[in-house]
């Protein structure tokens, strides 16, 4: 008798997780509860045959759990915002290239391809990035709200911006990399410092912006719009804004390479993009732009409708190619020279900033040239684009090394070492010169 | 000769001698346990320890990693950092419970049930969950600021950065200080006292010269813990977005650059070692310092009556700590009742509509909970339970070795055990089935055991120490086994400790964050702690997060009650019968 | 070393409801070894922490010398007390221990390690100086606390049962040497103790102590010889006590015992009283009956060693009678009838 009952909780035990009656899917994304939650409940409504599992992961988490199992994948899906990662799976053939059938979903959105050439991934919904503010705080600091790239420069939001860093999120890597395909690689890294002058924080996770700016823990976030048109839904103070420099991307799909279930892992994807689907989309709690104009009918007043209003996101086309190749890349080189240094950064900003103050009118010649000398060294960069897009440099930045023979470069944590060392040379140096010119 | 009819045949007995020679039932557990803690505690600490000894691509040996480290200088940073936190968290600590010590040994202090309560309110807010809260009261535009910079025009930067850890471990730790301050200031046998004021020393000579050196060893042994436990925090720094510090350093190298990174390696090792010296030099300072000087028949220090000035005085620090104490408790209702709460002192208005979104969408989480939880509380009782009569019973060989391995799981961080697991089971499959063992849910549940089990064994050291030997003997005397002697007689007199155990092992892995989100894979596994952090990260969710944080507080709180009930109700059925 | 005498007059002291101290009053005078001998909770202990400045404040007067120090801090009084548990600062050396109430005092290093060396050269223990307090034995410990006290020089010492830690031998010799250095140095002191024999041995006078209230003060003989009050007669050494009355017929005082025997009593003793204190020592056993005998039977016998003690029935009661041993002589077997000749020049009446 007893032995009976062991054996069948540890059979149930065994079994807890696993293979049920239901086919099981398996999906790693890099949502959130609040928005597959919803998605898991509808599609499972409509598929009661299939049981969703979800496996929650940061983009860079997920692509890096992916690349760990290959050897024997246990994934059907991988779900995510950032088209970019998906190309770093598609270059290393983790992607299954199959085929979907939809309807009534256009080619583009903005001006960017809603799926794969190759058809390896495909996109489900848009989503743009822009300037979120709280109400609140912005009338309680006397500032109005910023509604392009460069005002968040501006020396009245000193200590007011928070932003995440691509490392811990893919889509503010998305924001990062647009700008700098938009504005260029040294004009771009340029304005990404003089904006990261003016932060409260850098956040651990993208969620961390909006959270921050809702409860008005700083005034203003770089944020992906879904979070600010949910975080508006729920009822927060809050408002949101898309700024001229834009790209709209899409969120994507795929499958995954030797899928256990790919058959069932079409029908999931098939599903988003039913009008059913996509509907879902408007949920509050979710807020991402559907992909099929039709949706747009049900949108609640004040919703963007990419497909009506051409601003939104036409500006800049985004190469994912390139994004992809220097991914790592651009994650470190964020890190090392502002989140990492934040308080040097923001400290030599604001030095700057209060000089530039004092000699508004630019009389003082010298003044003027010290403090234009003092902002190129918050601007220099360690390396320019073409560096950014040799392979061997960013190779060192995905320790991809297969084999013992391939070429030991530098390592990456020297590579850093070497960045930071100049960087806090530079701040420490702009911040003296500043100060030096406020003296004046 | 015939065989005696009373005498039981044990299990060994009836075993073929050449499968069992000499080695009775009990050899065998304590061999099954030690592989067991070899298995879930030892090889995944000494995985990491070993990957950040290696190089991350060719395997060779080198220390290459830790002069990276080193050299980097965000690492040092951290490494600094860190040490600069835990040792302010003990400062602060310290300034908190030090009066509070103070008052409730000198003098007769009618608010002393107050005091002893502060002493116990902080430890059932998991500190990650009281972080959230904080931040709402004493964050840059928190509820404080808010007013004092209307009011007065400035602000005080309570949660800046680091002071944010700071402010939140120190509220969160100040306990252990206060109870080990305390029991060493009333273990100072009163003639001490007197014998000094007799030659002429009073006030704070006195107490420079005599009380708190007398007191140190006790204050030693808190301020050690509370420094190892703050350097190995990892959901505190985590949720305050404080990530330049060791433990969410390792914690993101790892979760974003992948189990690869060698740098999450030597950071683990970092924190091992140093919590590793930092108990052996608390043990080191102790050593042949038991001060413990209270003779029979003398009490402790002797008691003052307030003067009229002094007892107002008393009365202020104590309420005012209470406030401070119970401020994230405060914020944590608030925000769970509360709507909308954004940059301002209040929460918009008030709803019960986040219990009920809780409610509705964490009963996988609560029930993930009492099921990892329960298994690791049982487990925990279990092994406890046996290493304690192993270590107190036997003389089998390498039985200290079992209790010091045992015990070892406290030095290890949460973080580390979690690294260790999803490298250790990362290619093993879970028998019978194809998954990947790193993300089954039962390892999440072994790491709450391990992590729980040095408590849970000085629970049931404790409760086999007041068992008297003579009881096993009469027993054996009589003609049991072993085995019958242990299950009827042994077990049954331990159960009021075992259960107290149980209950606090239950109480604490219900609430730690740590292993648990290193270790969670899918949403569908998530304990409460982890549902919490989830929670968090959306907007329309604060407000249940936060529902769900007042659950997590009231089940620490049930069960910290009811361990102490069950302990108090024991020693009163103990104290009629005779112990060893 | 200045002798100063204590004079406490009238002290009451109570703890919430309970009385400990009941109008104490005594006068020791300067150089005194006074002992405080008493049952527990006696508040003999009580008294000495009251003249030490321990506990709550008393009513009344304790002089010492011209000087009331009543309510003053007890850091203040120059008194020295020695604990029953030594109280050694186990986190200090010898040394330091026998040096803290000097470096209170703000004496130069260069006196302070004069003075201790001295202090530990008095009580033999200069070998020590450098160890910690728990490598040394018991005795070591008392003679070290004993030590510290002696050095800051008080006006009186306190010894708080002193002895009671110790065992038995080490006992005798320690109450030896606390004598003889007491009489060295001269200091008025005061020892409290339950132990009569400690008692007995080394004060010169001593107080009773029962409930609070003195019994009686007197040198150590004055009370066993005459005690006022049963309580004494029955803490110092063995009492025989016979219940009656005085019965007086002209010249001839006799006391009437309860069962009907008269015992002549002497010119000098009370003639109030309905209680006669008699001896052991001063009854011897006989076959014979004598003009101050009382008719009794043996119950019981004991060997002690140089004594023979008989328990013999009679008087209503049971009376101790101690027999210097002889070897060789007869023994009172049990059930004999015996007259017990009572040597009344030495019974007390009360």
């Amino acid at each position: 008798m007893k032995h009976t009952i062991y054996a069948s909780i540890a059979t149930l035990a065994l079994t807890a997780s696993g293979a049920m009656a239901d086919d099981k899917i398996t999906v790693i994304t890099s949502f959130p509860d609040s928005m597959t939650g919803p998605i898991e409940a509808a599609f499972e409504t409509a598929h009661p045959e299939f049981d969703l599992e979800i496996l929650n992961k940061k983009t860079s988490a997920g692509v890096k759990y992916i690349q760990e199992i290959a050897g024997a994948n246990t994934a059907d899906i991988f779900w995510a915002s950032a088209p970019d990662a998906f190309e770093v799976l598609k270059n290393d053939n983790l992607l299954a290239d199959v085929s979907v059938t939809s309807e009534g979903i256009p080619e583009l959105i903005g001006s960017y391809p809603l799926n794969d050439p190759d058809g390896f991934y495909y996109g489900f919904a848009g989503a743009g990035y822009g300037i979120m503010w709280n109400e609140r705080y912005l009338a309680a600091n006397n500032l109005q709200p910023a509604k392009e790239w460069a005002e968040l420069a501006q020396p009245e939001y000193h200590g007011h911006v928070g932003m995440s860093a691509p490392s811990r999120s893919g889509t503010t890597h998305l924001t990062v990399e647009t700008l700098l395909q938009g504005e260029g690689w040294d004009n771009g890294w340029a304005k990404w410092k003089r904006i990261a002058g003016n932060f409260s924080t850098v956040t651990e996770r993208s969620f961390g912006v909006p959270d921050g700016v809702n409860t008005g823990n700083f005034g203003l976030g770089i944020v992906i719009d879904f979070f600010g048109f949910s975080s508006k839904a729920s009822g927060f103070p809050v408002d949101f804004a898309y700024p001229t420099i834009t790209a709209l991307v899409p969120a994507n799909v795929a499958v995954v390479a030797k899928a256990p279930n790919s058959e069932g892992a079409v029908v999931f994807i098939e599903y988003l993009l039913t009008p059913e689907g996509q509907a879902v989309l408007l949920n509050p709690a979710i807020m991402r732009l559907p992909i099929n104009p039709a949706t747009y009918v049900n949108a609640p007043e004040g919703f963007p409708n990419p497909f009506k209003d051409s601003t939104i996101g036409a500006a800049v086309e985004f190469d994912v190619a390139k994004s992809g190749s220097r991914y790592n890349l651009v994650n470190s080189m964020f890190d090392v020279m502002i989140t990492y240094r934040l308080d040097d950064l923001r400290d030599a900003v604001g030095a700057i900033q209060a000089a530039e103050a004092l000699h508004a009118d630019g009389s003082n010649t010298n003044a003027t040239a010290l403090i234009a000398e003092a902002w190129a060294l918050i601007d220099a960069n360690p390396i320019d684009e073409a560096k950014s897009l040799d392979t061997d440099f960013a190779g060192i930045f995905t320790k991809k090394r297969k084999k013992v023979t391939d070429k030991v470069g530098e390592r990456q944590a020297e590579v850093e070492q070497r960045w930071d060392a100049m960087v806090v040379a530079n701040y420490a140096r702009a911040k003296e010169l500043a100060n030096q010119a406020a003296g004046m | 000769m015939p065989q005696n009819p009373y005498i039981h045949k044990g299990l060994a007995d009836r075993l073929p001698k050449w499968l069992v020679p000499n080695l009775s039932a009990i050899h065998l557990v304590a061999v099954f346990i030690a592989l067991l803690l070899i298995g879930l505690l030892l090889v995944p600490v000494a995985q990491v320890m070993i990957v950040a000894f290696q190089d991350a691509s060719t395997g060779a040996a080198t220390l290459q990693n830790f002069v990276d480290f080193f050299q980097t200088s965000l690492f040092r940073e951290s490494f600094w950092n860190s040490f600069y936190v835990s040792a302010m968290s003990v400062v602060v600590a310290t300034a908190i419970a030090l009066p509070l010590a103070y008052i409730t040994t000198r003098f007769h202090f009618s608010g002393s049930i107050l005091i002893q309560s502060l002493g116990f309110i902080p430890l059932i807010m998991p500190p990650f969950v009281g972080a959230v809260a904080m931040q709402l009261i004493f964050g840059r535009n928190g509820t404080i600021n808010l007013i004092i910079r209307e009011k007065f025009g400035f602000d005080i930067p309570f949660m800046n950065g680091l002071n944010g850890v700071i402010l939140v471990q120190s509220i969160h730790y100040f306990p252990f200080i206060l109870i080990n301050l305390s029991a060493s200031l009333r273990n100072i046998d009163r003639s001490m006292e007197e014998a000094a004021q007799n030659l002429g020393s009073h006030g704070l000579r006195l107490f420079r010269r005599i009380v708190f050196p007398l007191a140190m060893p006790g204050y030693i042994a808190g301020a050690a813990l509370v420094f190892i436990k703050v350097f190995d925090d990892l959901g505190t720094p985590l949720l305050l977005n404080v990530n330049n510090m060791l433990a969410p350093q390792a914690f993101l190298r790892i979760s974003s650059i992948g189990i690869s990174d060698p740098m999450g390696y030597v950071i683990s090792v970092i924190l091992v070692i140093f919590s590793i010296l930092s108990l052996w030099a608390s043990f080191l300072f102790m050593r042949g310092k038991d001060y413990t000087t209270v003779q029979k028949g003398g009490g402790g220090m002797a008691k003052r009556i307030l003067k009229t000035r002094e007892k107002f005085l008393s009365y202020g620090v104590v309420i005012f700590i209470l406030l401070l104490v119970l401020s994230p408790h405060i914020g944590l209702l608030l925000l769970s009742f509360g709507t909308i709460w954004s940059y301002a002192p209040l929460p918009d208005g008030y709803t019960l509509q986040n219990y009920v979104t809780m409610w509705e969408n964490s009963k996988t989480f609560i029930t993930n909970t009492i099921l990892y939880a329960s298994i690791a509380a049982t487990l925990d009782v279990i092994v406890g339970t046996a290493i304690a009569y192993i270590v107190l019973r036997t003389g089998i060989f390498g039985r200290k070795g079992l209790d010091y391995l045992a015990t070892a799981a406290l030095a290890i961080p949460g973080v580390v055990l979690g690294i260790g697991y999803l490298r250790t089971f990362h290619n093993l499959d879970v028998p019978f089935t194809n998954e990947p063992m790193a993300s089954w849910w039962v390892i999440i549940a072994l790491a709450l055991m391990i992590r729980r089990l040095p408590y849970a064994l000085r629970a049931c050291t404790a409760a086999l120490q007041q068992v008297s030997i003579s009881l096993e003997e009469a027993a054996e005397s009589l003609g049991a086994t072993k085995r019958r002697t242990i299950q009827k007689i042994v077990i049954p007199l331990m159960a009021g400790g075992i259960l107290a155990g149980f209950v606090t092992s239950f109480a604490t892995a219900a609430v730690e964050l740590s292993a648990t989100i290193m270790l969670v894979s899918s949403n569908n596994d998530a304990p409460l702690a982890y549902g919490i952090y989830l929670f968090m990260q959306t907007p329309s969710g604060r407000g249940a997060g936060a529902a769900l944080g007042i659950v997590a507080v009231i089940v620490v709180a049930i069960g910290t009650i009811a361990s102490q009930v069950i302990i108090e109700r024991n020693k009163k059925l103990k104290s009629s019968g005779d112990s060893h | 070393m200045k002798k100063a005498g204590i004079k406490i007059e009238n002290l009451h002291l109570s703890f919430g409801e309970t009385e400990v101290l009941n109008g104490v009053s005594l006068e020791i005078k300067p150089g005194e070894f006074f002992a405080f001998l008493g049952p527990s909770g006696s508040g003999k202990s009580t008294l000495l922490r009251a003249i030490a400045g321990f506990g709550p404040k008393p009513k009344g007067r304790i002089m010492i010398g011209n000087k009331d120090i009543l309510g003053l801090d007890p850091w203040k009084r120059n008194i020295g007390m020695v604990f029953q548990s030594y109280a050694l600062w186990p986190h200090m050396t010898v040394r330091n221990n026998v040096g803290f109430g000097l470096r209170e005092r703000k004496l130069s290093s260069k006196l302070i390690k004069t003075k201790v060396d001295a202090a530990l050269d008095l009580v033999d223990l200069s070998h020590l100086a450098d160890r910690m307090p728990n490598q040394l034995s018991g005795g070591q410990q008392q003679r070290i606390a004993l030590a510290r006290t002696i050095v800051v020089e008080p006006e009186v010492l306190l010894l708080d049962e002193p002895l009671s830690n110790l065992d038995a031998s080490l006992r005798v010799q320690m109450r030896r040497e606390l004598l003889r250095l007491q009489r060295q140095l001269g200091l008025t002191t005061i020892f409290v103790t339950h132990d009569q024999e400690e008692a007995n041995t080394t004060s010169d006078r001593m107080a009773v102590l029962d409930g609070g209230v003195i019994q009686q003060i007197g040198s150590p003989q004055e009370l066993y010889d005459k005690p006022s009050n049963l309580f004494v007669a029955n803490f110092l050494g063995t009492a025989n006590i016979l219940e009656g009355k005085i019965e007086i017929l002209g010249n001839n005082k006799r006391f009437l015992t309860k069962t009907g025997d008269s015992l002549s009593l002497s010119e000098g003793s009370s003639t109030v009283g309905n209680y006669i204190i008699l001896r052991p020592q001063n009854i011897s056993i006989n076959h014979k009956k004598s003009k101050n005998s009382l008719p009794g039977k043996v119950r019981h016998s004991e060997f002690l060693g140089s004594q023979i003690r008989y328990i013999v029935t009679a008087g209503g009661t049971e009376i101790v009678i101690d027999q210097s041993h002889r070897a060789g002589q007869d023994w009172f077997a049990n059930g004999t009838d015996v007259h017990l000749l009572v040597n009344t020049s030495t019974a007390v009446v009360i």
